[in-house]
């Protein structure tokens, strides 16, 4: 049991940082994008293409952050500026339509020209006890990276100029523009996060599992459901809900079945969205 | 856009008031939502260091004719300089960063941050001064004994104090009000129009829009009266409150 939650909670982190690429965008702009997983698995692929080109480890992650960085920035720049001409329902609908239209494009491509690429990155060494269970060397990495981008994420909302600009934009964007604020820089710059957290994620889970051209509908799904049960818009939100999630999906496959763990974090959403709507720590309107 | 402290010659004639020192102009403001006017043919003129009222029952077209003004509604035709500069057409921060400050009825803070987070947003893209934050807080105690309050627990006349101390930190060449004293008790609006009244021995340049004529006409020199979003008259306060059309339509008096 205590290394079901301890692996839960490892599982959760990075579901958390799967999460909140989504959560953010939502709150942000009104997109749902149903690509973030996507995005992820092209992160991973680059980099894993990197790699078989010869570059370090490092070096290739790198390359696939800034890769997906630099897509995410360009969707927002093209294909998200109708999307923005639109409000309320139209504009959800629409924004949710072309991301899953940029979904289906990223999996076909990487299915047509790169079908058996996968990235792993193991990182050797023995198990590491801690409280009497026996952590892999890949998870506490994935951990540590994890829990180092949730708090530079809090950091850079609570402490920073544009950071309070970002959040400004998020609770009243006419307000913000009142105040100097460019909301289409605070867009481009959160599209471009978002992707950036969209390919750490990617890093970060190939230190446990590869990750193959096929996962992307499975990490969009998880990005949403996190992102509902943490309250669409909420970065401590996202990592909570993570973490729970986590716990559920560890506990209830190692109890039960991992055929069983997909209905469960479901259930979970379901029941998220029926007792709190807004998600746990959604923002108070 | 250039903050020009030089005041430009008029290059068109607006609504016959001489202005020595204009900061902003309307030439022949049309605007409207979805291709129909509600504000027909606005000509308006205000010099550095003047108040201004502008003064119409509800509906009249005061609130669309800020948003045009401030650049968060299209005009369809005229043209706004404001100081010195046309700015008709510009994106909103612009405008904003140029100098013009909008404070509108809905007050428009954001609810989740804390009083001081709020200030320091009007400050944006700088680092908040220290001096003007102490001129905001002194001009209205109440946002310094509740600089961690979230913007949205606050009453409505403490709403209101925070958007002008926003609006304060932008460091505004103009402070464009839009009913500062919607939704507050009248002993709430009158303390709000002192203030008012004190950024303005300060030498700042004030527009505000009003359905409260004897508080707008007591701080403002000058005013325009608007109905059915035309200007129906222009005046001098004393004017404007003699004249037996303003008495009877917004004074009660017949």
């Amino acid at each position: 049991m205590k290394a079901a939650i301890f692996d839960g909670i490892v599982l959760g982190l990075q579901y958390g940082l799967l999460g909140v690429g989504l959560t953010l965008v939502f709150g942000l702009a009104g997109v749902l994008n149903l690509a973030h997983g996507q995005l992820a698995v092209l992160a991973a692929i680059i980099a894993a293409l990197t790699i078989d080109a010869g570059s370090s480890a490092g070096v290739a992650a790198l390359v696939g952050i800034l890769c997906a960085a630099v897509i995410g920035l360009l969707l927002d720049r093209t294909l998200m500026q109708p999307v923005y001409r639109l409000r309320g329902e139209s504009r959800v609908l629409l924004g949710l339509l072309l991301m899953l239209g940029v979904a289906f494009v990223i999996d076909g491509f990487l299915e047509w020209r790169y079908p058996i690429e996968a990235l792993s990155l193991r990182i050797g060494g023995d198990p590491v006890p801690i409280l009497g269970v026996n952590m892999r060397v890949g998870s506490l990495w994935a951990s540590g990276i994890a829990l180092a981008a949730g708090a530079a994420l809090l950091f850079f909302f609570r402490g920073t100029t544009t950071g309070r600009a970002v959040r400004s934009v998020i609770q009243n964007e006419e307000g913000a523009q009142l105040c100097g604020i460019n909301p289409a820089f605070v867009r481009g710059l959160i599209f471009a996060l978002s992707g950036a957290l969209a390919g750490l994620v990617a890093i970060t889970r190939s230190m446990t599992s590869p990750v193959t051209v096929t996962e992307g509908i499975t990490l969009t799904t998880l990005a949403l459901i996190v992102a509902v049960v943490g309250g669409l818009g909420s970065v401590s939100g996202a990592f909570l809900a993570g973490i729970l999630l986590g716990i559920v999906d560890r506990v209830s496959s190692f109890y039960i079945g991992t055929y069983i763990t997909t209905i469960f974090l479901l259930a979970a959403a379901a029941i998220t969205i029926v007792v709190r709507p807004a998600g746990l720590l959604a923002p108070r309107r | 856009m250039a903050r020009s402290s030089v005041s430009p010659s008029r290059t068109w004639p607006t609504d016959g008031w001489t202005v020595a020192d204009e900061i902003l102009a309307l030439d022949g403001i049309c605007a409207g939502y979805l291709g129909e006017d509600v504000v027909h043919d606005v000509s308006v003129t205000i010099a550095e260091g003047e108040a201004v009222a502008v003064i119409g029952s509800n509906g009249a077209g005061k609130t669309s004719l800020f948003r045009a003004v401030c650049g968060l509604l299209a005009t369809s035709s005229g043209r706004v300089r404001f100081g010195g500069a046309d700015i008709t057409g510009s994106k909103v921060h612009r405008i904003a960063r140029a100098g013009l400050a909008y404070v509108p009825a809905e007050r428009q803070l954001f609810p989740e941050m804390s009083v001081r987070d709020n200030l320091f947003l009007g400050s944006y893209p700088q680092r908040p001064d220290p001096e003007r934050l102490e001129l905001v807080f002194g001009l209205f105690p109440r946002l310094a004994e509740r600089k961690r309050q979230h913007a949205g627990t606050m009453s409505g006349g403490e709403q209101q104090m925070l958007a002008v101390g926003r609006s304060l930190m932008t460091n505004p060449r103009l402070l464009m009000l839009d009913e500062p004293t919607t939704g507050l008790a009248p002993k709430l609006a009158a303390e709000a129009y002192a203030a008012l009244a004190e950024l303005r021995s300060h030498g700042l340049t004030v527009l505000v829009a009003e359905q409260n004529v004897p508080l707008a006409l007591g701080l403002a020199e000058r005013g325009y009266v608007l109905e059915n979003g035309r200007i129906q008259l222009a005046g001098t306060s004393a004017e404007l409150v003699g004249n037996p059309d303003v008495r009877r339509a917004y004074l009660g008096v017949s």
